[in-house]
């Protein structure tokens, strides 16, 4: 089934992580285990449960778009972290769009939603809110006084994929999706099937997100599933050890060139990797837990293997999805052996979780972009401050040091809130 | 080059509509031409510059939810009630909610949806609680005395996944997953996606749709803002009218559509009705900087042109034209002026029905919304009358079913959506057999 269909390459990458402003940078903090956990500074958490999560320093769209960074002046902070990555990302993968087919060349992205200007709109309910309901003229009479119209277009999750097409050059097949924590390993799978389908010749892929923002670290606490490890920030993102206490929240953005082989070979362009792999599924269970069994992860995977046409041995690398959750991580351990039996305690599987944060919508792109930087390099990135074990967490997750090996084929994971689960594979391009 | 896979065929329809919640009360309302445009009654729209909308009126969730099932409506904001109705009546009328051969691996879904604003109400206490005895907000407060007045699932009630989570574990689909958040472009993205989904061979069977309610302050008081918007409260049947010359505006909506989407070789081995084939989808995006309704005409023809060639058809194949035809003066003049550029002379003889008329614009859901009427009118030969239409917008130029419904002389639609910043997508649909 494999042979016949259209070949897809990585031919660029670029991240903005809250290890780094570039994609060099980043993966010099993850080989060396170093944490982007430290205290929220974006605005005043010191009454909310959870304090901490990993920022990107001193983010500024001029640093990356030097000239023509005001046109995105009123962008939300999800397009703009996607601006910057793209304006690496086409200067790494020398791709000048205007001398192709641009309808031939689309964008797919995970990138997250944005969120309501929480100031105004408690002032506008405050003030509808008289004898204990909502008055909605006084509502509505506000809103349209007080809102700002260019913020409200711009919140909208739409908005990262335009800015991206329009800053590019791309009119081919625009879309995002939002599947929560699978989101841009999602985007990245469906824009491979675009390119394998013939719709497209490249692609422009991955997502951006933050979500420290009031509302959204509210929401987490609200559901409990954030750590509150508050007085040891470094500390808190501590994947599959017995004292994780939920996830850290993260935010940056990573973004990919997928092309054609044969596109990418006439151009001369710089080969990656290749993505050979791409597995889907629900786990049709709960909202807000994984099937206790690890029905969908293994169902992922299991697909994955097959569009890639290889057995489990033939994985050198696992980077886990590995939020920090007590159920998550021990439901993702169990799914590995399952789909990889007695192998699971042989390849490794690390969680750059552990050093980043979750960057929700961003997660999978930019931990996909680690495993391509893995096989490049021969490093592995680790799990920091995995210092207890968990019984029920009992493979080689590469704990506390990077590590040497030789990676030719990586597998990427990412599990959804709601239950949607994307994995990729990618694989050494040796021709 | 495009992917030769398997044949898609469109096998259940389900619909929760400002023109009622099942099929055939549908059909009616749009054969006789009427609009579903009323004055917002869900809550008091005084103080909006619009206050009219296609609003579901008379739907309860709970008539399609099993009974052990219901506590899971709590955790449910409008958007997602109105999804899990659909799919339930698409499921149905597909024939494959009792059909114990259904592989639930092999089944899933996909949907256009966008993110929800939090109820109100749920939101009172919170709102109180953060402001100081100056009446300053407080971030301080809102930490301290806020977050605790808030329901824990708050969030996951209005992630723009919820709709195809829900349904997902409602009927134990466990394929493929996916929610698309591209404004009205949504929609048709998720049925081009559904369909490559089966083609590749990763499922057989799709749930493809939209659902999305504007019928909220907060989202009515956004789109007031955004601009476009018709005003014309005295008059909301004919508020609404694509192409008219007295076209003054887009009008919110609501609703959900799902559509059962099959593998022609899964529907013939269990012998299911087919109503259309999904032959032909394309994509475009010229990105418009001036965020006006001035979408580049140039996209939307290129569009028409992809979608045409995707489906190996020529514009004689189009039994009508699906429009976007939101009513605002500007996005009509382009989209009629891209029509014209893509089909060229042939243009003026294709038939075009704006079902934002009778639905008014429900946002990502309006794809599946139109779609679902789209088919409807293939199953009845007809290409249904546009609400409120009277008197042609000379620069638009085109053809506009109005006043009866008209027969098709070929069983296809194209149908196309497109979003005020240049993000297209479009689908082609053809009776199987013709």
């Amino acid at each position: 089934m494999a042979e016949s269909r259209r070949r897809v390459v990585v031919t660029g990458m670029a991240m903005v992580t809250p290890l780094g402003g570039d994609l060099e940078r980043t993966w010099q903090a993850a080989k060396e285990g170093r944490s982007g956990v430290d205290y929220i500074t974006r605005f005043d958490a010191s009454t909310f449960p959870t304090r901490i999560a990993a920022e990107v320093k001193n983010f500024s769209l001029a640093n990356y778009i030097p000239d023509g960074h005001e046109r995105y002046g009123s962008a939300g902070l999800n397009a703009q972290l996607a601006l910057a990555a793209t304006a690496m990302l086409l200067e790494s993968a020398r791709l000048d769009i205007s001398r192709l087919d641009p309808y031939r060349v689309g964008v797919y992205l995970g990138a997250g939603e944005g969120h309501q200007d929480l100031v105004t709109f408690m002032r506008l309910l405050r003030r509808a809110y008289q004898d204990g309901r909502i008055e909605t003229p006084v509502f509505n009479a506000g809103a349209v006084a007080e809102l700002d119209p260019v913020n409200e277009l711009e919140q909208s999750p739409n908005m990262a994929a335009v800015h991206v097409a329009g800053f590019a050059g791309a009119r081919g097949p625009n879309s995002n999706c939002l599947t929560a924590c699978a989101a841009s390993n999602q985007a990245i799978g469906e824009a491979v099937q675009l390119v394998r389908s013939g719709v497209a010749d490249v692609m422009l892929s991955g997502g951006a997100h933050s979500m420290i923002h009031p509302l959204g670290v509210t929401g987490f606490n609200l559901l409990t599933a954030l750590s509150t490890r508050n007085d040891e920030p470094t500390k808190a993102s501590r994947p599959f050890d017995l004292g994780r206490d939920g996830f850290v929240l993260g935010e940056g953005a990573g973004m990919v060139v997928l092309e054609e082989l044969e596109h990418a070979l006439r151009r001369g362009a710089t080969i990656h990797g290749e993505v050979i792999g791409y597995g889907l599924s629900a786990d049709a269970f709960r909202l807000t837990d994984p099937h206790e069994d690890g029905r969908g992860a293994v169902q992922a995977m299991v697909h994955a293997l097959r569009d890639a046409g290889l057995r489990p041995e033939d994985i050198d690398y696992i980077n886990a999805h590995g939020t920090s959750t007590r159920e998550g991580d021990a439901v993702e351990t169990l799914a590995i052996k399952k789909v990889f039996g007695d192998y699971a305690y042989k390849v490794p599987v690390s969680s750059t979780k552990s050093m980043m944060g979750h960057l929700i919508a961003a997660a999978g792109v930019v931990e996909f972009i680690l495993c391509l930087l893995a096989i490049r390099d021969g490093i592995i990135p680790p799990t920091i401050n995995l210092e207890t074990p968990d019984p029920e967490c009992d493979l080689d997750y590469v704990p506390n040091e990077a590590r040497a090996a030789d990676v030719r084929i990586a597998l990427s994971n990412s599990f959804g809130f709601g239950g949607q689960n994307a994995c990729l594979i990618v694989r050494r391009f040796d021709g | 080059m495009s992917d030769q896979g398997r044949r898609v065929l469109i096998t259940g329809l389900g619909i929760v509509s400002p023109l009622g919640c099942d099929l055939q009360s549908v059909w009616e309302q749009l054969s006789a031409g009427r609009s579903g445009i009323r004055r917002i009654e869900a809550f008091d729209p005084e103080g909006l510059p619009s206050q009219i909308a296609g609003e579901v009126i008379g739907y309860s969730a709970r008539k399609y939810v099993d009974r052990q099932q219901r506590k899971a409506l709590k955790v449910m904001c409008r958007d997602t009630l109105l999804a899990i109705g659909a799919a339930r009546m698409a499921l149905e009328d597909a024939g494959l909610l009792e059909w114990a051969g259904l592989d639930r691996e092999r089944t899933g879904v996909v949907f256009g949806a966008t993110m929800m604003s939090s109820e109100l109400e749920e939101l009172a206490e919170a709102a109180v609680a953060c402001h100081d005895e100056q009446g300053q907000f407080s971030l301080k407060l809102w930490g301290e005395r806020s977050i605790p007045t808030m329901p824990p699932l708050w969030m996951l009630k209005y992630l723009p996944n919820m709709p195809a989570c829900h349904v997902s574990i409602l009927y134990d689909l466990q394929g493929p997953n996916n929610t698309i958040t591209m404004e009205e472009a949504a929609s048709n993205l998720a049925f081009a996606e559904a369909m490559r989904i089966i083609q590749r061979g990763d499922a057989d069977v799709m749930l493809a749709g939209g659902a999305e309610s504007n019928v909220h302050p907060l989202r009515m008081a956004r789109l007031c803002l955004l601009g476009d918007i018709s005003t014309r409260n005295d008059d909301p049947a004919g508020a609404c009218r694509p192409f008219d010359r007295d076209h003054c505006g887009l009008v919110a909506g609501e609703g959900a559509a799902v559509v059962v989407l099959e593998s022609e070789e899964h529907a013939r081995r269990r012998g299911a009705r087919v109503y259309a084939e999904l032959s032909g989808e394309a994509a475009t995006c010229v990105a418009n900087a001036d965020r006006s309704w001035q979408v580049a005409v140039e996209a939307i023809a290129e569009v028409i042109r992809r979608a045409l060639a995707s489906a190996g058809a020529d514009p004689e194949d189009i039994g009508f034209y699906n429009a976007h035809g939101n009513g605002s003066v500007v996005a009509d003049r382009v989209e009629a002026a891209a029509l014209r550029e893509a089909l060229g002379s042939k243009a003026g003889g294709v038939p075009v029905v704006p079902f934002k008329s009778h639905f008014g614009s429900a946002g990502t859901a309006c794809g599946a919304l139109e779609f679902v009427a789209g088919v409807l009118g293939l199953q009845h030969g007809q290409a249904p009358p546009s609400a409120a239409y009277r008197e042609p917008d000379p620069e638009c130029g085109l053809d506009v079913v109005h006043g009866e419904p008209r027969p098709l002389a070929v069983r296809s639609f194209l149908s196309v959506n497109f979003d005020r910043v240049g993000q297209c997508a479009a689908l082609f649909v053809r009776a199987v057999g013709d």
